[in-house]
């Protein structure tokens, strides 16, 4: 990486994963947000929806910058990864592990995304939770490893930068060390 | 804002009149802000639901084009290639609940079609006031 270069990351996961959390709690520029007052179901859980992108930025220094991006949560909403799929370095999958259907979500998200997560360096972080039960562990490992997919996955609390930076720190080790994503060994990294 | 049955019907014969009035428009869809499809009225080839996500998508970020830049509230995003036109407005006085996006062909008048589409806004927004 060099200074003068920036790097896409893109944010997916379900509603109310924490995706658009993320984003304003890493970027250094006042984050471009998207949202809208949820009109269905959605409303009871959440008050806001994205339904475009979210966007910041983040400086490294002098190995340059990284660009992110997080997407809708509703798969409605999934042409709006064909907008921003060029020139990505990795994708971080969000679930909402304090939810009773944190592996719906997780399922839904990987059906939509499925072909990006396999081209591309992956990390699963489950937000919202400290201590997710055990199941919800082995059920987000077993989602992938049905999918042939290999990604890491971790405890990050989407408020707090410096764990978010442990994501990055993954991806990154996944990239310099040319981890394949397509690699259908069924195995995922517990952190 | 609870739209009804009535209101919905009305809404169509909005989007009905605009189709009738204005030649060249080949489909208009209302659609929520988070992109779910309301009541949509074409001409030829059904309006998909993903036009629905793409004109709350488009509405989105023109309003935030337009708060970086401070260039006051967004009257309508078009968009304009060789084969038609797409144009997308938010809906007056519905409180942001609901867009209007209608397709005109390449050769339709876009004066025109601006023209009929806000008057379509303005009965649409009457039909749910």
């Amino acid at each position: 990486m060099s200074g003068s270069e920036s790097y896409k990351l893109l944010f997916i996961g379900e509603p109310g994963a924490g995706k658009t959390t993320c984003i304003e709690s890493l970027s250094d520029i006042a984050p471009l947000v998207t949202d809208v007052r949820c009109t269905d179901e959605l409303a009871r859980l959440k008050e806001n929806t994205t339904v475009a992108f979210d966007y910041g930025e983040l400086s490294l220094g002098d190995q340059g910058r990284l660009l992110l991006y997080g997407l809708p949560g509703q798969s409605r909403f999934r042409f709006m990864f064909d907008v921003v799929r060029e020139n990505l370095l990795g994708v971080i999958v969000l679930v909402d592990a304090a939810s009773s259907l944190a592996l719906d979500g997780l399922r839904e998200t990987l059906d939509a995304y499925e072909s990006a997560i396999r081209e591309l360096p992956c990390v699963v972080a489950l937000n919202k939770n400290g201590k997710p039960p055990s199941a919800l562990l082995e059920g987000c490992e077993a989602l992938l490893r049905e999918r042939g997919m290999v990604a890491p996955i971790l405890v990050a609390d989407a408020r707090r930068r410096e764990e978010l930076v442990r994501m990055f720190d993954l991806l990154f080790m996944m990239i310099e060390n040319g981890v394949d994503p397509k690699t259908p060994t069924g195995e995922a990294t517990w952190h | 804002m609870a739209l009804t049955e009535a209101s919905r019907e009305a809404c169509a014969t909005a989007l009905d009149t605009l189709l009738a009035r204005c030649d060249g428009v080949t489909a208009a869809m209302l659609a929520f802000r988070d992109g779910r499809p309301y009541v949509d009225r074409v001409r030829k080839a059904p309006m998909q639901g993903k036009f629905a996500a793409m004109s709350s998508s488009l509405v989105a970020l023109g309003q935030s084009i337009l708060r970086e830049v401070q260039g006051g509230t967004l009257d309508h995003v078009l968009v304009e290639g060789n084969g038609g036109k797409f144009v997308v407005a938010s809906i007056p006085g519905s409180g942001g609940l609901l867009v209007i996006a209608v397709l005109a062909n390449h050769d339709a008048r876009l004066g025109l079609v601006l023209g009929h589409a806000k008057t379509c806004a303005l009965a649409v927004s009457a039909a749910i006031a």
